[in-house]
């Protein structure tokens, strides 16, 4: 082991400068003690990435941390957090994903792996890290290749997929698009886990970095400063998880998976629908998540429940999707996946709809955002809303690095630019998710003012009188403005600790799940943390964002909505985007 | 009338439960109606309903009045992934 472990929990970074290739562990910095997952990233983009640097730059840095409790027995914790400046919205990025890939590395004591500088010689690497050290070597026979093919062979090649998990980007993030995510593997080998939004996969091909290999064989555990608490915190958490109706065994996320969410959001009125012109989709039982759950039941015989995307999950959300000959298509369709492939695209055949997932996982590409690309192109005259063929063909362009697949694979707003279209959903430069804000005001709200653009887990469940940051709320009657700030302060406290997001269901309905979380951190770090440092930690990764964005040019006429929103009624409410800019700029005025 | 429509396992009460497809329950209004009083004319036990139902599209409680001609949306509790937080509910007697 690395002798500068000497802390009571990993304590020390990986740098990897690409420009000379050398790898170098440091002990990390006293500030950072207590810091980690997306309070980490943010912490050293903040600190060591000029705020106007070009995001394909050698200026720009890559930085991935596992959260406080990644790596422990702390239940659904092995999310790893990736970031760095956006090159799809030039500010600061962080996002996350569910993989044994960063337990690895927590197992290493790597609290932080921080990619630096721009490989000179036009090559791409693979980097191994593991007991040893961390070790470069050429990645060239896997570039251009399909994802599931690269991640197979690299896997194979450092130990199997038992003892190593892999990291890489796909041809879209060779070629620096903007839509290129961060791919990781599941926890069957699969490239399907995704660090998706904003265009990080772009800034690692900028550096000629392929991919990461971790290997944490003959590593130890964890450290566990205050095993007592740490045991109590888990034990609350899992309770929590095990009862609730969403996160229990057979509940809604094991059984229908995200993607329950199309009839819900549908029977709202807030399903976005062809470029978000109609908020319901007359389609939307037939990709909706218990048709995938009928689907497979019919192709495979049986009842086909859900699986966990990595290490520990008990939630367990993940799906696959089977071809008629029982194979599997692909995994995973998401709720997000599904939506923008299925209802913002007109298509409701789920085979159509799995083919064009399995080809962003095979390219290295974020769903949600060509999803939302795909709807501006039909808006475009590029193909028409509904015909899957087309769509999967314009997919194939991206791969092939055409001078079209290239404005597709830079997203959304690139593509309304080339081909003149007005109604592009998205803010700063970032497509919308899968919640039509004029329905849904709240998350119109969380869109506008969110760090990363337009971003649904920026501010997700949480309520507010849980955490006490801004008092107490009527939470049938929720002031937005303080509901927008008080979620995002907590998402960025879940998104530090490692924990999937998805546990914020159970937590939010079950007190003691959340103060088992905070217990859980307070056990491996050795902190006296209460529910109350929950509001301060989430305050202070948001003000880290914030500062950065601000130093990289934003203005609050950034915090804005389409305008096309404010226009355009959304049937079947009407209803425009009408929360006044005065609102929205109050969220983080204070 | 009223029609319902009904997802999970509460498409048994309707008579086209495929769950690839929409299974809705027209119910003849009655006065003074509530998402409380119609569901227990349609002999949905109540707990097997969740916190996601919608009045015309806007979220609702049991307590909610519905009026003639309205779309009624009902999830049931294994189902109920939409957080409340989201929406301003329509009518809020109970």
């Amino acid at each position: 082991m690395d002798p500068e472990r000497t802390g009571v929990r990993m304590d020390r970074m990986l740098r990897v400068n690409m420009t000379d290739r050398s790898a170098t562990f440091e002990p990390l910095p006293a500030a950072y003690r207590n810091r980690a997952g997306r309070w980490l990233t943010s912490s050293i983009v903040h600190d060591e990435v000029p705020a106007s640097c070009h995001p394909l730059g050698p200026n720009n840095k890559v930085i991935f941390s596992p959260g406080f409790v990644t790596g422990t027995a702390a239940p659904t914790s092995s999310r790893i957090s990736v970031g760095g400046k956006s090159p799809l919205t030039g500010g600061i990025k962080e996002a996350n994903a569910g993989t044994g890939w960063g337990r690895r590395l927590a197992r290493l004591g790597i609290r932080a792996l921080v990619v630096e500088g721009q490989s000179t010689d036009n090559r791409f690497w693979l980097l191994k890290v593991d007991t040893k050290g961390a070790t470069f070597e050429p990645a060239d026979p896997w570039v251009g290749k399909k994802l599931s093919e690269a991640v197979a062979a690299i896997a194979a090649k450092s130990g199997g997929k038992e003892r190593v998990d892999v990291c890489a980007i796909g041809v879209a993030g060779e070629h620096r698009m903007g839509a290129a995510g961060v791919c990781f593997t599941d926890r069957e080998g699969r490239a399907s886990r995704y660090a998706g939004r904003g265009g990080l996969g772009a800034v690692l091909g900028s550096k000629g970095l392929k991919a990461i290999v971790v290997d944490d064989s003959g590593a130890a555990d964890v450290p566990i400063a205050d095993k007592a608490t740490f045991d109590s915190g888990r034990k609350k958490l899992a309770a929590a998880l095990g009862e609730h109706a969403i996160t229990k065994p057979k509940g809604a996320l094991n059984s229908y998976g995200t993607a329950v969410l199309v009839n819900i959001l549908n029977e709202a009125g807030g399903l976005p629908t062809r470029n978000f012109r109609e908020g319901r989709f007359e389609g939307a039982a037939k990709i909706a998540g218990e048709a995938i759950f009928a689907g497979n039941k019919e192709r495979l015989g049986h009842d086909l429940y859900n699986h966990p995307c990595s290490p520990g999950c008990i939630i367990a959300c993940s799906n696959t999707w089977h071809h008629k000959d029982r194979s599997e298509h692909t995994s995973c369709i998401e709720y997000e996946s599904d939506w923008a492939f299925g209802a913002d695209c007109g298509i409701s055949d789920l085979d159509q709809i799995a083919e064009l997932n399995l080809l962003c996982n095979e390219y290295g590409l974020d769903t949600i955002e060509i999803g939302g690309t795909l709807g501006v192109a039909a808006e475009g005259g590029l193909w028409k809303f509904g015909d899957g063929k087309r769509a999967i063909e314009l997919v194939h362009e991206i791969d092939k690095a055409t001078p079209l697949g290239r404005i597709l694979g830079n997203g959304a707003l690139i593509t309304g630019r080339a081909f003149g279209v007005t109604r592009v959903p998205h803010v700063k430069g970032q497509s919308m998710p899968a919640y039509e804000p004029r329905a849904v005001k709240g998350i119109g709200m969380t869109y506008a003012v969110s760090t990363m653009g337009a971003d649904h887990t920026s501010g997700y469940t949480i309520a507010p009188e849980i955490l006490g940051v801004s008092g107490k709320l009527d939470p049938l009657d929720p002031k937005k403005t303080d509901l927008a700030r008080t979620f995002q302060y907590a998402t960025a406290f879940i998104d530090s600790t490692g924990h999937c997001l998805f546990i914020a269901f159970a937590i939010l309905d079950i007190a003691s799940g959340f103060e088992g979380v905070v217990e859980e951190c307070s056990g491996v770090l050795g902190t006296k943390w209460t529910m109350d440092d929950v509001g301060r930690i989430g305050k202070a990764v948001l003000d880290l964002e914030l500062d950065f964005n601000r130093r990289a040019g934003f203005t609050a006429a950034d915090d804005r909505l389409p305008e096309f929103m404010s226009r355009e009624p959304l049937p079947p409410h009407n209803g425009v985007w009408d929360v006044p800019d005065a609102e929205i700029d109050k969220v983080f005025a204070s | 009338m009223v029609s319902v429509h009904v997802y999970g396992k509460l498409r048994r009460f309707a008579a086209e439960s495929d769950p690839c497809g929409d299974s809705v329950i027209d119910v003849p209004h009655a006065a003074g109606d509530t998402v409380r009083s119609l569901v227990v004319r349609l002999g949905i036990p109540l707990d097997e309903l969740g916190a996601n139902v919608f009045v015309d599209g806007r979220y609702a409680d049991l307590g909610s009045p519905v009026e003639d001609g309205a779309r009624l949306g009902l999830f049931p509790d294994d189902m109920q992934l939409l957080y409340k937080w989201y929406f301003r509910p329509k009518g809020t007697n109970e």
